[in-house]
């Protein structure tokens, strides 16, 4: 084991593949990681600490990029593909698993690892029993050490109660947000506005990284893309 | 200044020239140490992206100890155009018996810490100077000593804050003002009169800024607890001055001789170099293991490029030689 302690930023992207999501919002999704590949390129201090993995989620969840430095060779962008329902539960499950995995043997490896930052893109409401998807929910969050930063996104016809009750943390000084997509839009559009939202908040989490915080720095309300709301826990009772 | 094992510098032929610099690298350097483009801090032109210094202490016409001493910006703090917040300072005692160093620290998140680290490193190296005129080190009053900096900071921090609107900088809470500005420090009293070939060294630190020896054979001996050794995620909280610390602070004792170095450094080289075993502890075992020739030449290994290691650095370095 090395005895350094290079600091490591994961970030995970959840995408949903169900049906709904076919045509133009799957090409939307499709085109986030190239996106964020360009983004790091742009900016070297951060993409030497950045990785991360893309997992989707259909019926099944599946790992279409593990975490990994995605400037590196050789690394290739997964291509989404479409399957079948909405299961909250097995990306919950899939992500646990992977965050656990990922930060233990990266610490192993002898990384300081910052607490993981989630952005979950959905279209629907999930198909699975509400108890199913709960109890992963819980387990992802609650009483493990490295729970990440969750930050649910929803275009389309997804259900923002059923949304806000993912926001995690849901309060206090690193409380995170949810982002909506607003009546009206056109879903496609909302997705590539979410992917930028997800570029600025890696960007800026990377400055606050250098100016000494560990914290998730999502942005500020007035520097939302169009179509886009931001939202707290509470917007929703 | 070349020092006198190198031996003299060649003369080139008439109409030649030759020379070059180039960058130090441990293992992969990663992406910014070649991308990063450097922007100044346009809120302090003045200050330096890096300093350095190199220099010998004599006794009469015999040298005790070598110096080298760099602070050098990180590449996280020009890439988003912020200056450099870690600063150094010494001083040798008016009887010339002691060398007093420090290293500080500027907190990152404060916008002022550099000058927090400045106070710390110039006003702070005077100050125990000239206590140690009339002061054994191992009597130093150090808890006092250490408040004493807090103070000194924290009334130097009151006047720059003065004329803010988001604060009452002579009113506010001490705590106010060490968001805008805060440093760790570390301060070493090194007895310049060894006693069978060895200098007894006192260290006191606030915060994560660390004294290592570096033994003989290249092993690096820790003078300190090395941090964040066991947490869960990483949590970038440090003790800083001007808030007092929480405990009085306890001096370290150690001893150095010929053949070993004091190297007292920020965590933008402590946190690299971890327990001393990695690559960076075997690279600047290997370099350190004499005074480097010059002080250009220690800067250029204290900004050794590494993947994700992109804070500010310093180091001040003491060697002691054999008396000739």
């Amino acid at each position: 084991m090395e005895s350094e302690k290079a600091k490591i930023l994961p970030f995970y992207v959840l995408i949903d593949v169900s049906a709904s999501m076919s045509g133009d919002k799957l090409d939307q999704a499709n085109r986030i990681m190239p996106q964020v590949v360009d983004a790091l390129a742009e900016a070297p201090i951060l993409a030497d600490k950045v990785r991360f993995c893309v997992i989707d989620f259909g019926s099944d969840a599946q790992v279409r990029l593990p975490l990994c430095d995605v400037l590196d060779q050789h690394s290739s962008l997964p291509s989404l593909t479409i399957r079948g329902a909405t299961s909250y539960a097995a990306a919950f499950r899939l992500l646990r698993s992977e965050i656990e995995v990922n930060v233990k043997q990266l610490k192993a490896d002898g990384y300081l690892v910052h607490r993981p930052a989630v952005f979950f893109i959905s279209d629907g409401e999930p198909t699975d029993p509400e108890h199913e998807w709960r109890t992963a929910f819980q387990d992802l969050t609650a009483g493990f050490p490295t729970y990440p930063n969750f930050v649910p996104c929803g275009v389309d016809s997804a259900n923002p109660r059923t949304l806000a009750t993912l926001i995690h943390p849901a309060s206090g000084p690193k409380q995170m947000q949810m982002y909506l997509m607003e009546k009206g839009q056109n879903p496609a559009d909302a997705i590539a506005a979410i992917a930028e939202i997800l570029i600025s908040s890696m960007l800026a989490s990377g400055q606050s990284m250098a100016q000494g915080s560990s914290g998730m720095i999502l942005p500020a309300k007035q520097d939302l893309p169009a179509g886009i709301s931001a939202h707290s826990s509470d917007d929703f009772v | 200044m070349a020092a006198p094992e190198e031996g003299p510098v060649r003369p080139v032929p008439e109409g030649k020239w030759q020379g070059y610099v180039e960058p130090f690298v441990v293992g992969d350097p990663g992406r910014a140490a070649a991308g990063v483009v450097p922007l100044p801090d346009e809120s302090a032109w003045d200050r330096k992206d890096t300093v350095l210094d190199a220099f010998a202490l004599r006794e009469g016409r015999a040298r005790i100890v070598e110096v080298r001493a760099a602070s050098v910006r990180g590449l996280a703090h020009r890439a988003y155009g912020k200056v450099r917040q870690d600063e150094y300072g010494f001083r040798r005692t008016a009887n010339g018996r002691y060398l007093v160093v420090c290293v500080a620290d500027g907190v990152s998140s404060g916008e002022l810490s550099h000058k927090a680290a400045m106070i710390a490193a110039k006003g702070g190296a005077r100050w125990l100077a000239g206590l140690l005129d009339r002061t054994e080190p191992a009597d130093l009053p150090w808890g006092q000593f250490i408040r004493g900096v807090a103070v000194m900071i924290e009334r130097n921090g009151r006047k720059l804050l003065r004329g803010r609107d988001d604060l009452d900088a002579e009113k506010c809470d001490v705590r106010e003002v060490a968001q805008r500005l805060a440093t760790t420090v570390l301060y070493a009293v090194i007895d310049l009169h060894a006693v069978d070939g060895t200098h007894a060294v006192h260290v006191v630190t606030v915060g994560d800024t660390s004294a290592w020896v570096l033994r003989e054979g290249g092993r690096w001996e820790p003078q300190e607890a090395v941090k964040n050794d066991g947490a869960e995620v990483f949590s970038p909280t440090v003790h800083a001055l001007p808030l007092p610390p929480a405990t009085e602070p306890v001096p370290v004792r150690t001893t150095v001789r010929a053949g070993e170095a004091l190297v007292l450094m920020t965590d933008g080289i402590g946190d690299p170099l971890g327990q001393g075993t990695g690559p960076v502890g075997r690279f600047l075992a290997d370099v350190w293991e004499r005074p480097p020739a010059s002080g250009l030449e220690f800067a250029g290994q204290i900004g050794f490029a590494r993947k994700s290691f992109d804070d500010d650095r310093t180091v001040v370095a003491v060697w002691p030689v054999n008396g000739r």
